[in-house]
C-alpha cells in the first residue's frame, strides 16, 4: 500500500512537472513579419539607430505592452529617443528592467492585442564610444563598427522576417575606402550592395527575405579613421557594469524571464520535481527585479539655448583670462574697439559703439578706459555680473546638459574648420566659427595644429583691429595702401575690403598667446583676480551633499524653475501651491 | 488601477514587505518647514513623489522603492534587506545606493533647493508624463457666487444641480483610491457651502492636501477662517483684482468686495496656511498691475499669482482680454517687482510661446495640463478637463475612471491634436502646447509665423 502512495506520489509529480512551465512564458507569442534597422556613423562618433519593426502577435497571446530594445552601451540619453506605434507617439520611454544597456517602449493605449498587428518605429540619436580601431592592416589608420540588432528569445518569436540592415558611413567616404564585414549568423548575400546618398554619404544595404527575428546576426563596417573627429575612436574595450547582465552584444533584447538555478540537479529525485514546479508557479511571481541605480527626474526644460560663447565660457567655467579674451575678439569682430597697443595692452573703443553689445561687452569697454587698479576693479565686476547673469539665465535648465549641448557646438567647428579643403577656406571658418573654437581646452593645441606648415592665410577683415602694426585694408582691391579703415562702398554695392595674406603660424601664435597676454598684463595674475571675483559670486555647494539650511514656508524667493508640475505648470484660474 | 491604501500621517510600516501599488503619504516637521510628501506607485513599479502638491518627480522602480522606505524611516539594514530581496543586486551596491538617494531625498524636501539648479536631477521633456490620473483635482462645490465678475469664465447656471456632503465624501475617497493627492476647492464661490470644512476635514483625513479657490468675502470672519484652518486646509488662494477698491469692485461687479477681500487676506496671513493672490489681467487692470503689486507686498503676500482671461463663459464675449502679444512688458514689470519686494511670481496661463514665452521670461515652463495633470468635477459630479472646459468626460460617482480618462476629449487634450500642423513640427512643441486649448478656438490663431 505505501508503495503504491509512493508511487501514484511519483506519478502526480511528474505530471505536474510535465505540465507546469513558467506563466510568463506561455504569454508571449508573435512574429515580425518585418524589419529595417539603419545605423547611422557620425563624424562625432556617436551613432544613430533607426528600427523599424512590424510585430504579428498570435491569437490567445499577451498582449504586446513594452517593447524593450538593446543597446551598445549606457552611452545614451532618453532625452534623445523617440518612438511611435502605428504612427502614434510613445510617449513613456524608460531604461529597462528587462535588457540592460536598453530602453523599454510603453505601447499603453496603443499595445498591440492577441491577433492584431503593429509597426514599432524607435529612432535612438548620440549614442557614442561605439567606435573601435579597425584592426585590419590598411595603408591609413581604419575605424571600424560592429553592430548586433535586435533579437527575441526563440520560445517568444517564430517564423521568416524580411530583413535589412544598413549602415551609413560617415561623409567623406570615397567609395574604395570603404569596407564590410561578413555577417554572422546571416542567411542573405553575405554582401551588400551599396549606394550614395543625396547628401553623398555612402552606405551598404544588406537584405533577406528567409531571415528571422530571433536570430543574433551582427554586421559590420570600417572606414578611414580620419573622417571622424579627433579623439572619439574608442581606445578601451567597453566594460559594462557587473550586475548590468550585458552579454557583450550591441542589440541584446530577449523576453527571457526564467533562469533556473543550475544546482537544483544536484537534488534529489523528488527534490528536482519540486523545485521545478516551485520555479515555475510561485518562483516566477517572486521573481527579483533587475536593478539599475535609482534615478529622479523632473520635467524641465533640459538645455538652455540662446547663450552666446562667452556666456557658455562661463558656465563652463573656463579660466576667467580666456573670458576676458573672448570678450575682445568679440568686440574686434562687431568692430566696436581696437587694440592701441599690444604690450601694455590698450584698447580704443569705437565711435560711435555698434548697438548690439551685450552687457558685459560695454562692461568691458567701459573698464579699459581706467587704467591700474581701478581698471582692475571694474573687470572684476564685468565678470561678477556676467557670471550673475549666466547663472539667473540657467535656472530652471540643466547645467549638464546645457554644457554638453555647448561642448557638442564647439566640436562640430572645429570639424568645420578641419574639414575645410583649403588653407584659405579653413582661416575663413575658423575666423566664421572662433567664438566657439575659443571654448576648447586644446584650444591652443588645435589652432596651432590648424594652421602648422608654410602656408598662408588671408587675414581676418578685422584683424588691424587686433594687430596695431597691421597695415589697415583699404576698399580697393587687392593690395592695401592707405591707413584708412575700411568704408563702405560708394556704389551701393556690397563693400569689399582686401586683406593681405599673413603666414598661418604667426596668425596662430597671435591669437593663442593673446590669452596668456591679457592675463598677465591686464589682471595682474589669473589666481588672485579669480578669487576677488569668486568672493562675490560664491558659487553654490556640491549638488550631492547638500543640507536643508532651514528656512520657512509659504512662498519668498525662489527658484523660477522649469518643472512643469501641478501646481503652477497651468492652473487655469489657480489652484496652484 | 485600483489602489486601496490609506495610512495616517507618520504611520510605520512594517520594514520588509516591499511596497505593493498604491498612493502613501508622509509628514516632515522641523523647527523650520514642513513638508506634506506624496509618493504614488505604480503597478509596474515606477513611481511619482510629490512634495507639497508643487514638485512632482518621476522615479524608477528602485528609487520608488527607496523612497518608500526613507519617507517610512525604515531602518537602514531593513531596507536593504528588503532592497536584495526584491532586486538582483548586490548588498553593498544597494546600501551605496540607498544612502547616496537618501541625502538627495532629504535635499528635496528644502523648499530653497531647486532640483534642477542645485541638484543636477535629470530632466525629461515638459508633459510627456502620461499618468494614469491627474495630480491634483478640481472639485466645484457649487457654481453659486457671491460676485458677479464680468469676466467670469463660469459657462454654467448658477443654479446648477449640487452633490450632497456625504455624495462628496465618497468622491473624495475614490479620488485618493485612484491615486490623486491634492484636492482644489472651488466654484463658483466655495464658501458658500456651509460643509467645506467637513470635505477638507474628510480629504485630510484621508492623506490629501486641500487648497481654495476663494474670493475671499467669507473669510472676513475670522472665526470662519479658524474653521477651516482646524479643518487641515492647507493652502488658499484669494483673487483680488486691484489695490483700488474702485477697480476691483467694478471688475467683480459687487460694491464693497473689494473691504471684505482685503479683511480675509489679512486675516488668512495670520495663520499657518500658504497664502496666495490671483489677478487676472485685464484692461480695466493691467495699467496699475505695478502698484497692485506692491500694495500685495505691503499686505504680506509671499506668492502672488497673475493670469490672463480665460476664454469661457463671459470671458469669451466681456472684451477685456489682452492680447498674448501684449503681457510681455507687463510680466517683465511684474517680475522685477516682485524680485524686489522678495514675493514668488506665478504665472498661470499657457500661452503660444511664439507669442508669449515664459521660459524667457523666467517664469518657468507653462503649459496646459487639462486632462494630464489637473482635471476638475463639476457640482453634480460630472469631470471635466479643467475648471473653464465644460465639456463633460463622464461622471464620477457612475463612470469607470478609464473610460473617463481615455476619453477621445482628454486624450486629445494631452497628445495635443487640436494643433495645427505647422505646431508638431515647432522644436518647442513638447512645452508650449499651443496654450491655453480655449484661446485657441476663440481666437483660431496660428502660430505667428503663419500669420
Amino acid at each position: 500500500m505505501k508503495f503504491l502512495r509512493y508511487v501514484c506520489l511519483f506519478l502526480v509529480l511528474a505530471v505536474l512537472a510535465g505540465s507546469v512551465t513558467p506563466v510568463s512564458a506561455q504569454d508571449y507569442r508573435f512574429q515580425v513579419p518585418e524589419q529595417s534597422v539603419v545605423v547611422t556613423i557620425n563624424v562625432d562618433g556617436t551613432i544613430a539607430i533607426d528600427y523599424t519593426m512590424t510585430f504579428q502577435n498570435d491569437s490567445g497571446a499577451h498582449a504586446i505592452d513594452i517593447v524593450d530594445i538593446g543597446l551598445p552601451n549606457y552611452q545614451y540619453n532618453l532625452r534623445s529617443i523617440t518612438a511611435e506605434i502605428n504612427g502614434q507617439r510613445i510617449t513613456k520611454i524608460t531604461d529597462s528592467d528587462i535588457v540592460s544597456p536598453g530602453i523599454s517602449l510603453y505601447l499603453l493605449d496603443n499595445e498591440i492585442p492577441a491577433g492584431g498587428s503593429g509597426v514599432v518605429h524607435a529612432y535612438i540619436t548620440g549614442v557614442a564610444d561605439v567606435i573601435y580601431p579597425a584592426t585590419q592592416e590598411e595603408s591609413e589608420e581604419y575605424a571600424s563598427l560592429q553592430f548586433w540588432p535586435n533579437w527575441y528569445g526563440s520560445q517568444y518569436c517564430y517564423g521568416n522576417t524580411k530583413y535589412q540592415m544598413t549602415i551609413v558611413l560617415p561623409p567623406g567616404l570615397k567609395e574604395s575606402e570603404g569596407r564590410y564585414f561578413i555577417p554572422e549568423n546571416w542567411p542573405g548575400d553575405s554582401e551588400p550592395y551599396s549606394r550614395i546618398l543625396e547628401d553623398g554619404r555612402i552606405f551598404y544595404t544588406w537584405e533577406s527575405d528567409q531571415a528571422n527575428g530571433y536570430t543574433q546576426y551582427s554586421f559590420g563596417a570600417s572606414f578611414p579613421a580620419r573622417l571622424l573627429n579627433e579623439g572619439v575612436i574608442v581606445k578601451e574595450p567597453y566594460v559594462p557594469p557587473s550586475d548590468s547582465g550585458y552579454s557583450g552584444s550591441s542589440g541584446g533584447f530577449n523576453f527571457d524571464l526564467s533562469s533556473i538555478c543550475p544546482f537544483i540537479f544536484c537534488l534529489g529525485f523528488v527534490g528536482f520535481f519540486a523545485l521545478m514546479i516551485y520555479s515555475a508557479t510561485i518562483g516566477a511571481k517572486k521573481r527579483k527585479m533587475k536593478y539599475l541605480p535609482p534615478k529622479i527626474m523632473i520635467e524641465g526644460n533640459g538645455i538652455k539655448r540662446g547663450l552666446t560663447a562667452i556666456e557658455a565660457g562661463v558656465l563652463m567655467e573656463q579660466p576667467m583670462d580666456k573670458i576676458f579674451t573672448m570678450i575682445l575678439f568679440s568686440l574686434l569682430k562687431k568692430n566696436a574697439a581696437e587694440v592701441v597697443s599690444k604690450d601694455p595692452l590698450e584698447i580704443k573703443a569705437s565711435e560711435p559703439l555698434p548697438a548690439d553689445l551685450y552687457a558685459y561687452e560695454t562692461d568691458f569697454l567701459d573698464a579699459f578706459k581706467e587704467t591700474g587698479s581701478k581698471r582692475k576693479k571694474l573687470l572684476q565686476n564685468t565678470m561678477v555680473n556676467l557670471i550673475r547673469s549666466v547663472t539667473e539665465k540657467m535656472k530652471g535648465f540643466s547645467r549638464k546638459e546645457t554644457i554638453a549641448y555647448y561642448e557638442d557646438i564647439m566640436n562640430r567647428a572645429w570639424a568645420q574648420v578641419e574639414q575645410a579643403n583649403t588653407p584659405d577656406v579653413k582661416a575663413q571658418v575658423y575666423e566664421e566659427v572662433m567664438d566657439w573654437t575659443m571654448l576648447d581646452k586644446k584650444y591652443d593645441e588645435r589652432t596651432t595644429e590648424v594652421f602648422k606648415g608654410p602656408v598662408f592665410i588671408p587675414a581676418p577683415s578685422w584683424w588691424w583691429r587686433y594687430e596695431p602694426n597691421f597695415t589697415r585694408p583699404s576698399t580697393t582691391v587687392s593690395m592695401p595702401t592707405t591707413a584708412s579703415a575700411p568704408s563702405v562702398g560708394t556704389s551701393g554695392s556690397r563693400p569689399t575690403i582686401s586683406m593681405p595674406n599673413i603666414p598661418g603660424s604667426a596668425f596662430a601664435a597671435s591669437v593663442v598667446n593673446s590669452v596668456s597676454s591679457f592675463s598677465s598684463n591686464i589682471l595682474g595674475g589669473l589666481t588672485g583676480f579669480t578669487s576677488g571675483v569668486t568672493n562675490i559670486t560664491n558659487p553654490p555647494p556640491p549638488p550631492s551633499t547638500y543640507r536643508s539650511s532651514g528656512g520657512g514656508g509659504g512662498g519668498g524667493h525662489s527658484c523660477a524653475c522649469a518643472c512643469a508640475c501641478a501646481g503652477c505648470a497651468c492652473a487655469c484660474a489657480g489652484g496652484g501651491r | 488601477m485600483k489602489l486601496f491604501h490609506k495610512f495616517k500621517i507618520g504611520t510605520s510600516l512594517p520594514a520588509v514587505h516591499p511596497p505593493e501599488a498604491g498612493l502613501y503619504h508622509f509628514l516632515r516637521e522641523s523647527d523650520h518647514q514642513k513638508s506634506r510628501l506624496h509618493l504614488r506607485i505604480d503597478p509596474d513599479n515606477s513611481g511619482l513623489l510629490m512634495i507639497n502638491a508643487s514638485r512632482v518627480f518621476h522615479l524608477n522602480p528602485s528609487a520608488s522603492h527607496m523612497a518608500f522606505y526613507i519617507l517610512s524611516e525604515t531602518p537602514s539594514h531593513s531596507a536593504i534587506k528588503a532592497l536584495t530581496k526584491t532586486f538582483n543586486e548586490p548588498k553593498q551596491s544597494l546600501l551605496h545606493d540607498f544612502e547616496t538617494f537618501h541625502q538627495t531625498i532629504d535635499s528635496l524636501m528644502n523648499d530653497h533647493v531647486c532640483p534642477v539648479c542645485d541638484l543636477e536631477l535629470e530632466t525629461t521633456a515638459p508633459f510627456t508624463a502620461r499618468p494614469t490620473a491627474p495630480y491634483r483635482m478640481d472639485l466645484a462645490l457649487t457654481y453659486r457666487c457671491n460676485n458677479a465678475c464680468a469676466h467670469c469664465y463660469n459657462a454654467r447656471s448658477r443654479n446648477y444641480p449640487e452633490l450632497s456632503t456625504q455624495e462628496w465624501f465618497t468622491i473624495l475617497d475614490r479620488l485618493w483610491n485612484l491615486g490623486i493627492p491634492h484636492i482644489v476647492f472651488t466654484g463658483g464661490e466655495p464658501t458658500l457651502r456651509d460643509d467645506l470644512p467637513d470635505l477638507i476635514k474628510h480629504a485630510e483625513k484621508n492623506g490629501q492636501i486641500t487648497g481654495l479657490n476663494t474670493n475671499g468675502r467669507r473669510l472676513k470672519n475670522r472665526d470662519y477662517v479658524n474653521q477651516l484652518v482646524d479643518a487641515g486646509l492647507d493652502h488658499v488662494q484669494i483673487t483680488l483684482e486691484s489695490h483700488l477698491s474702485e477697480i476691483h469692485d467694478k471688475m467683480v461687479c459687487h460694491a464693497g468686495a473689494w473691504e471684505e477681500t482685503v479683511a480675509g487676506i489679512e486675516n488668512v496671513l495670520k495663520t499657518r496656511l500658504y497664502v496666495m493672490t490671483n489677478t487676472t489681467m485685464l484692461t480695466h487692470n493691467s495699467p496699475t498691475i505695478p502698484q497692485t503689486l506692491n500694495f500685495l507686498a505691503e499686505l504680506g503676500l509671499p506668492t502672488v499669482g497673475l493670469n490672463a482671461l480665460i476664454y469661457s463663459g463671459r470671458g469669451k464675449t466681456v472684451g477685456t482680454g489682452l492680447a498674448e502679444n501684449d503681457l510681455l512688458p507687463l510680466l517683465a514689470s511684474a517680475k522685477e517687482i516682485t524680485t524686489k519686494n522678495g514675493q514668488k511670481l506665478i504665472w498661470y496661463t499657457p500661452t503660444q510661446y511664439c507669442h508669449f514665452d515664459p521660459v524667457i521670461m523666467g517664469l518657468g515652463v507653462k503649459g496646459c495640463t487639462a486632462a494630464l495633470y489637473n482635471m476638475c468635477i463639476e457640482p453634480d459630479g460630472s469631470v471635466i478637463p479643467c475648471q473653464s472646459y465644460y465639456l463633460p468626460l463622464g461622471n464620477i460617482q457612475k463612470d469607470d475612471w478609464h473610460s473617463i480618462w481615455n476619453h477621445e476629449l482628454a486624450v486629445s487634450l494631452r497628445e495635443r491634436k487640436h494643433l495645427p500642423e505647422k505646431c508638431a513640427t515647432c522644436a518647442i512643441y513638447h512645452e508650449c502646447g499651443g496654450g491655453c486649448p480655449l484661446t485657441f478656438e476663440n481666437e483660431n490663431q496660428l502660430c505667428v509665423e503663419e500669420q
